[in-house]
């Protein structure tokens, strides 16, 4: 029992210890910026310029839409 | 051989020392040309690299999933980010902007600095979070329960105009997310907004800001979260237009907040006054919820325990060399917080701050020992470049104390009687950003002499946002003033959020001119006179 218990924190230690070794690489070498920078910044740009987008100067600029409003006198 | 060693380890322990005299650290040689990326990120010693990578780096990723999360979900968010430009363009680099204002930062002055972008990260979330989950456009055209509670304004109407109705209605300003902290997160997004609103044939030489507000609206790039909005003439012309266009383009019931011209005479205050009671009649209307006094005095108690501390933090900024947070963090901390009103994260960011501040006024801890001089920041900031001065620092041992937007909103608000509270209130109001020290008339911009004694600094870094056409007039008067004053000073031209006007390079090289030509002095770090960032973020 103690024995599995053992094996089960040194797991829990060398996944802890790989995960911070593994994250600490990606925060040194600045891969996440990277990342975006290079991949998801121009795959988001391109979903963007290509959106289908309303023509917002076809809309009729009705200014009597709403009722007037006046202040208390 | 033994003394390389003994240098080679004490720079892995400690970091490697400021200035080149002692064998710098060289940060321009971190960044790759162009994109300004890290070849890799700075080693600032075990200690300091380690807090970055825990408690900044991680820690705010893991914080920002748990903001999304908690505030409007993962859902929402991701259709938010396929939808909208602003958001999936700009906040998922969010970690270098961190990185950019806190670049050369050490020990407490990291800390501190980054407790306040932390907050600002938290706020904007809050924000984004709150318009996508009341987006008609993101849930099939349903106005949903959240959308019914939820106001629009423009982003220089102050959130505690809306204190009445808190827990109620949630007050989002309209540009603050999609525009203001876009332009210093990544700069490139704007672009697209000031480009949009110039293609339908309007000039290209009003205040950009404006041009970008109404841009994002051209692009039909807003989501669509409340029933009503605050529109507000920021106290400039151009947003007259801004205004124009978001009544046509939003189509909603629509309440003007004018900011008089004028404002040191007592009638405009009271016209001011009357002003705010009107919007909170025209909130009365459109929402059925009643104006609560109790509500309102509440938040403006909370609101000025955050004045109450920043003055504390002037005190130790004016009059010791202990003041633990950077020029940037210090700006954009300050003019969120004061424009978007009391909201929570401010006091648990003031309460870890106090700690530190504590710490280094207890243990004289000087955060920036390599300061030759001590800037005051005058005017509006480039918001493309808002982290000049960590780069000022780093090079030239410039630093920002104070600015000029930390200073606009130094004031209590009564809360004795509803009169006094009105009163204070229409004061806030009209002491509003870009106002009262840029437009707001001779007595207000030359403030600027009593600050700079007030914070004990010696230099003036001077904005010139090139397309005001309200301060471009003030240039020859600050000139004439210095020349008679024998005061130090810099300009910084810029055009606010388009970086392609004066980029950040030639913002750079007209500091490095004035250091070497007027100053007669050498960089402390000669790796960052000259370096090119023309595609970064």
């Amino acid at each position: 029992m103690k024995c599995k218990f053992g094996k089960f924190l040194l797991k829990l230690l060398g996944v802890g210890l790989v995960l911070n070794v593994g994250l600490f690489c990606v925060f040194f070498f600045d891969l996440d910026g990277k990342l975006l920078f290079h991949v998801v910044e121009p795959f988001l740009k391109n979903h963007y310029d290509n959106m289908e987008r309303k023509d917002t100067l076809k809309a009729p600029y009705e200014i009597d839409k709403f009722p007037k409003y006046s202040y208390d006198s | 051989m033994a003394k390389n060693i003994r240098k080679a380890l004490k720079d892995f322990w400690y970091g490697k020392p400021h200035t080149a005299a002692e064998g710098g650290r060289r940060l321009g040689d971190l960044h790759e040309d162009k994109t300004n990326l890290y070849k890799h990120r700075e080693w600032r010693g075990v200690r300091d690299t380690m807090y970055y990578f825990y408690m900044i780096w991680l820690y705010n990723y893991i914080f920002m999933v748990k903001d999304v999360m908690v505030m409007g979900g993962l859902i929402n968010f991701a259709k938010g980010v396929w939808r909208y430009r602003w958001v999936g363009q700009t906040y998922l680099p969010v970690l270098h902007w961190f990185d950019r204002g806190l670049e050369g930062m050490r020990g407490e002055a990291m800390k501190a600095s980054a407790w306040h972008y932390r907050a600002m990260v938290s706020t904007t979330i809050r924000q984004f979070q709150r318009m996508f989950a009341a987006d008609t456009r993101l849930h099939g055209g349903k106005q949903n329960d959240l959308y019914k509670h939820t106001i629009a304004h423009n982003e220089t109407v102050w959130g505690g105009v809306f204190y009445p109705w808190d827990g109620e209605i949630t007050n989002v300003p309209l540009e603050m997310i999609p525009y203001f902290v876009t332009c210093h997160v990544n700069s490139h997004t704007v672009l697209n907004y000031i480009d949009a609103v110039q293609s339908i044939g309007l000039p290209g030489d009003p205040c950009p800001m404006c041009q970008a507000e109404s841009g994002i609206f051209v692009l039909d790039d807003v989501p669509d979260y409340a029933p009503a909005v605050i529109t507000c003439n920021e106290a400039c012309d151009a947003s007259v237009s801004t205004s124009t266009l978001q009544d046509w383009f939003f189509d909603k019931p629509l309440f003007s907040l004018p900011m008089p011209m004028q404002f040191d005479d007592p009638l405009v205050k009271k016209y001011c006054a009357r002003e705010i009671e009107e919007l909170w009649k025209f909130v009365e209307e459109q929402y059925g919820i009643p104006f609560s006094w109790e509500k309102l005095v509440h938040k403006l108690e909370l609101q000025n325990e955050l004045q109450r501390f920043e003055w504390e933090k002037w005190e130790v900024a004016g009059k010791t060399d202990y003041y633990p947070v950077n020029g940037v963090a210090q700006a954009l901390y300050r003019i969120y917080q004061t424009q978007y009103g009391d909201w929570e994260i401010w006091h648990v960011t003031d309460r870890k701050v106090r700690k530190i501040l504590e710490k280094c006024v207890r243990k004289k801890i000087n955060s920036f020992p390599q300061t030759r001089h001590r800037v005051i920041a005058w005017s509006c900031a480039p918001l493309y470049y808002s982290n000049w001065c960590t780069w000022a620092y780093n090079c030239w041992g410039l630093n920002n104390i104070i600015n000029m937007d930390s200073l606009m909103f130094d004031m209590e608000i009564r809360t004795d009687s509803y009169e006094h509270t009105l009163e204070d209130m229409a004061q806030y109001h009209l002491w509003a950003p870009m106002r009262r020290m840029a437009v707001g008339g001779m007595k207000h911009m030359f403030e600027l002499w009593e600050y700079m004694e007030k914070f004990n600094c010696d230099m003036v870094a001077m904005y010139d946002q090139l397309q005001c056409k309200g301060v471009q007039g003030l240039h020859g008067l600050f000139e004439d003033e210095f020349r008679d004053r024998n005061i130090k000073a810099f300009w910084i031209p810029h055009a606010l959020p388009d970086s392609r006007t004066v980029s950040r390079a030639e913002i750079r090289r007209l500091i490095n001119d004035y250091m070497t030509t007027v100053m007669h002095e050498e960089p402390l770090d000669p790796s960052l006179l000259d370096f090119d960032d023309s595609m970064t973020w």
